[in-house]
């Protein structure tokens, strides 16, 4: 399997993805070193984590007016067009072979419950290189305002045969 | 919270995660990236790495609690950039290091890293920038 270099310029999306409040709880949980769940497995809040994510009495009384999801809980949204092309057939994109080499994030507009976000994305690069296939996909993420909250760059680095499959590091 | 001119050039920060066992599901759970790789260590170890590794995403988002903390508030942070140099797995304890590198106006620009607790990069050529109006 190989990357195809007509990959190059094709566009996916538009998704869409409403914000859920409890939604954030979890990631915030998760990535706070606590546990995303309410029911059975449910464990203390974290004491350092941040009230904003969490807490819709405290976030209440500061200048957003309610929780703010962590930054990058984008990628519940945002990543679906780089999701799409990486699993796209026609890419011919090896996905045992696939890590994430690099990632950036533009975070113009904060995320909350209840936004309404549109998002498409476009293949920015499709190569080879040193027994190495990359593929760049810039998402962009829009409110239900219209304004883009959110732009995430992702490169996927496909291992191939030649690049010694063991030893590649993501 | 400190407003942009009273940020340093050199000013370092710092912040320690651990990727205890269960990390990688409950990311998974949280964010959807149930990939086989994160989630079950056959998978992981068929693909040449030793068992389940960390999402890569879920090492970026301790970065931008790392840079959150430097900056004073979350939506602050307007930009991180990151490469990932190296898997994270279950029983590693990271450190991110960064230090402000530049500020401009509102904007406060710095670089970070993380290693884990055999001071091997996993996270290299970070870059975050905040509005510290």
């Amino acid at each position: 399997m190989a990357l195809d270099p007509k990959s190059l310029g094709k566009s996916y999306g538009p998704y869409r993805y409403e914000v859920g409040l409890e939604k954030v709880r979890e990631f915030a949980l998760a990535v706070g070193g606590g546990v995303p769940s309410a029911s059975f497995s449910a464990a203390p809040i974290p004491s350092d984590l941040q009230p904003l994510y969490f807490d819709p009495e405290y976030a209440k009384g500061t200048r957003h007016g309610s929780v703010v999801a962590p930054p990058t809980f984008a990628v519940l949204f945002n990543i679906r067009p780089f999701a799409a092309a990486v699993r796209d057939p026609e890419n011919g994109v090896d996905l045992l072979m696939l890590v994430h080499g690099e990632q950036e994030f533009e975070f113009l507009q904060p995320v909350k419950p209840g936004d309404v976000m549109e998002t498409v994305g476009e293949v920015t690069v499709a190569s080879a290189r040193g027994g190495r296939e990359f593929l760049t996909v810039v998402c962009q993420s829009r409110n239900q305002r219209g304004e883009l909250a959110v732009r995430g760059t992702y490169t996927a680095v496909i291992r191939t045969a030649r690049s010694g499959a063991t030893h590649a590091s993501p | 919270m400190r407003r942009a001119d009273e940020f340093t050039v050199g000013e370092r920060f710092s912040l320690q995660r651990e990727c205890d066992r269960y990390r990688p599901i409950y990311y998974a759970a949280a964010s959807g990236d149930f990939n086989p790789i994160h989630i079950d260590p056959e998978v992981g170890a068929a693909a040449g790495l030793g068992g389940v590794i960390l999402q890569g995403l879920c090492t970026m988002a301790w970065a931008a609690e790392a840079a959150i903390r430097l900056y004073g508030e979350p939506t602050r942070l307007k930009k991180l950039k990151v490469r990932f140099a190296r898997p994270v797995k279950p029983g590693d304890t990271l450190t991110f290091q960064g230090v402000v590198t530049k500020v401009e106006g509102a904007r406060v620009t710095a670089e970070l890293e993380a290693v884990n607790q055999r001071g091997e990069q996993v996270l290299k050529g970070g870059l975050a920038e905040g509005e510290c109006e």
